[in-house]
């Protein structure tokens, strides 16, 4: 069953340099209790994905100018604000990159996640508190009792986060958007908050939408993949599938330049040189013609400079938006 | 430094008069301030029993030189001028008091709403460029001109251009907080506007704005003792700081004490206020205070 469908949302950006358009024309399904991976390099348009759909872009500088976010049948682009209020933490979380920071300092952590309790439940200033220590066990934050009443700067950085999902799940929401969570945390404890995540998945039955530039961390907890290039879509795959047999260059290139365990070992202890995409994400101020992965395209035809590929399985296993899936695909096999 | 903690560190820990002592000898100047600022305060409160009837003309005793009975001398009517300089120091901590509080309220309450609402806060900051071009003394003769000479009217002519400092002050702050992950964060929480500014970005301007009030209050009482000195302020016949200095100014040559002893006060007052100011602002700057 389809919770959260988004169709062809376009988020742009009102800049004295042009219209930028870092979101431009994403559709994508989320079904309940499904973890769905949005992967791109930096500035490809995946956290502005994720603010449109909370509707958290400063109206100031940008503003969702086209497209249509479905959750449970209720079109969320066109609510009203204060029913968006009530959306927001409720029925759709976040969970953002910065756990040093996006806790208020002089709050305590008791207090911060009694709030949303008590903001979106009507739960009694008692209650909100005990749901709160209930969270921080569930997080599995020693000692509850005590850190409830603690202050943000006490804890150290994935407890921070520990403590932001808590906040997040708190209120059982539907939806849980996590914007590159454990980009900021190293690396033993960016397991421990992914399984955290994961098994808090499977019991509360939310939805995960996980943002991250981190192909590692796709491969190890997501199912469907979707991958952005330049506020679209090139490729759209389950986990198992993209790695498997990816289809889109954009795809290859990025699963190229992973690290291996297994590459080979040369002389003197070096490793093969990583690969890397030539040439540089294309200005999003400027409308693009055709493909915008086209100037750094290894497979590149004529058609793909005039004519912009569309999302279609069409020429593959799976949905992807490349006029040479087939040859990509051939050369891979 | 060691890291290792004797039992020497741990007494002096538990001891709240070392406790003070590291304090002071961290931050001088908040003891200094603070302790001049209290004394001003003691001897204000205490005025009644420790200095005589500031009204009280004894023509025998015209200008004499501060001597045995008359600890700062007399003016041209035989007035004790310590007995009138205790008795000034009411107005001007009245008014750097009233001042600070005042503008600080108003000035917290518009720059929030300024810093946070972006559709009104050109409007409104714009007003607040007018209000600070008014000088503090005209306004105050504008005023005097309308209604009668009063406390009030001087705190009011003074408050008026000051609150746009404060607004200034409050909405920078405002502006920087509101761009913190943790205000994004509460907003994708669902956290309405009123509680997010109550909650979540006005504790964090209680800083800044105690500091500014701080300085508010020291140009409070200068600007008050210029106004009482041009006879745009206090009626002339309450004893202010700068009432007194205009009085003693025809008599200068022959009783100078009746213009550098309060003269001297008001000095040491402000100077007082604004090491207090400046050591807050040390003490209270996050990045210092985690230092504790």
């Amino acid at each position: 069953m389809t919770l959260l469908q988004v169709r062809d949302l376009k988020t742009h950006f009102f800049t004295a340099d042009g219209i930028v358009r870092a979101v431009d024309g994403i559709s994508f399904d989320l079904a309940a209790g499904e973890t769905l991976g949005i992967v791109g390099e930096s500035g490809c348009g995946k956290s502005v994905t994720a603010l449109s759909i909370l509707r958290l872009i400063a109206p100031e500088t940008g503003r969702i100018v086209g497209g249509s976010i479905m959750l449970d049948g209720q079109e969320l682009t066109t609510l009203p604000i204060e029913a968006m209020r009530a959306v927001r933490g409720r029925r759709i979380a976040m969970i953002f990159q910065e756990p040093m920071t996006s806790l208020n300092p002089v709050l305590t952590v008791g207090t911060q996640i009694a709030e949303s309790v008590q903001r979106h439940l009507g739960l009694s200033r008692r209650a909100a508190w005990d749901r709160a220590h209930e969270m921080l066990e569930l997080v599995r934050i020693a000692d509850a009792r005590r850190r409830l009443s603690e202050y943000p700067h006490q804890l150290s950085g994935g407890m921070r986060q520990r403590v932001m999902i808590a906040i997040a799940l708190c209120c059982d929401p539907q939806v849980l958007i996590a914007d590159e969570p454990t980009t900021a945390l190293d690396v033993t404890i960016q397991a421990q908050i992914l399984d955290l995540m994961l098994e808090l998945k499977e019991k509360l039955g939310s939805a995960i939408i996980l943002i991250t530039h981190d192909l590692g961390v796709v491969a190890e907890t997501c199912e469907r993949v979707l991958v952005m290039y330049a506020g679209r879509m090139v490729e759209q795959a389950t986990a198992g599938e993209l790695f498997g047999r990816p289809l889109h260059p954009y795809t290859r290139g990025l699963l190229r330049a992973l690290p291996r365990a297994d590459d080979e070992v040369g002389v003197a202890g070096i490793r093969p040189k990583l690969a890397e995409i030539p040439g540089i994400v294309p200005a999003l101020n400027r409308p693009i013609v055709g493909c915008a992965f086209a100037p750094r395209c290894r497979y590149v035809v004529d058609l793909c400079r005039t004519t912009a590929p569309a999302l279609t399985a069409a020429n593959g296993p799976h949905p992807v938006a490349c006029w040479e899936a087939q040859r990509v695909a051939e050369e891979a096999a | 430094m060691t890291l290792v903690a004797t039992a020497e560190d741990m007494q002096r820990i538990a001891s709240p008069l070392a406790r003070a002592a590291t304090a002071i000898r961290r931050n001088p100047t908040i003891f200094i301030g603070s302790v001049l600022l209290a004394a001003l305060v003691a001897l204000t409160l205490a005025a009644p029993w420790v200095a005589g009837d500031p009204f009280r003309q004894a023509p025998v005793n015209r200008l004499r030189p501060p001597s045995e009975p008359f600890w700062f001398g007399t003016d041209q009517f035989g007035r004790d001028v310590f007995s009138r300089t205790v008795y000034g120091a009411r107005v001007s901590l009245i008014v750097g008091f009233a001042v600070a509080a005042l503008s600080s309220l108003i000035g917290l309450a518009v720059g929030l709403v300024c810093g946070y609402f972006k559709r009104i806060d050109a409007v409104i900051m714009r007003a607040m460029d007018g209000i600070m071009a008014i000088p503090s003394i005209l306004l105050a003769i504008a005023l005097i001109t309308l209604t009668r000479p009063g406390l009030g009217i001087v705190i009011a002519a003074i408050v008026i251009p000051e609150v746009p400092r404060v607004v200034r002050v409050v909405r920078s702050v405002v502006l920087s907080i509101r761009a913190q992950p943790y205000v994004e964060s509460a907003i994708a929480g669902g956290t309405r506007n009123a509680k997010l500014l109550v909650r979540h970005i006005l504790p964090n301007t209680l800083a800044p704005l105690i500091v500014q009030a701080t300085y508010v209050c020291a140009s409070a009482m200068l600007i008050e003792a210029g106004l009482s000195f041009l006879g745009a302020g206090v009626p002339p016949e309450i004893p202010s700081w700068g009432n007194i200095i205009a009085q003693g100014r025809t008599f200068f040559q022959i009783a100078p004490w009746s213009i550098f002893i309060p003269g001297a006060f008001l000095a040491v007052t402000v100077l007082a206020v604004n090491m207090l100011g400046d050591g807050l602002r040390d003490r209270l700057d996050p990045r210092l205070a985690r230092r504790l």
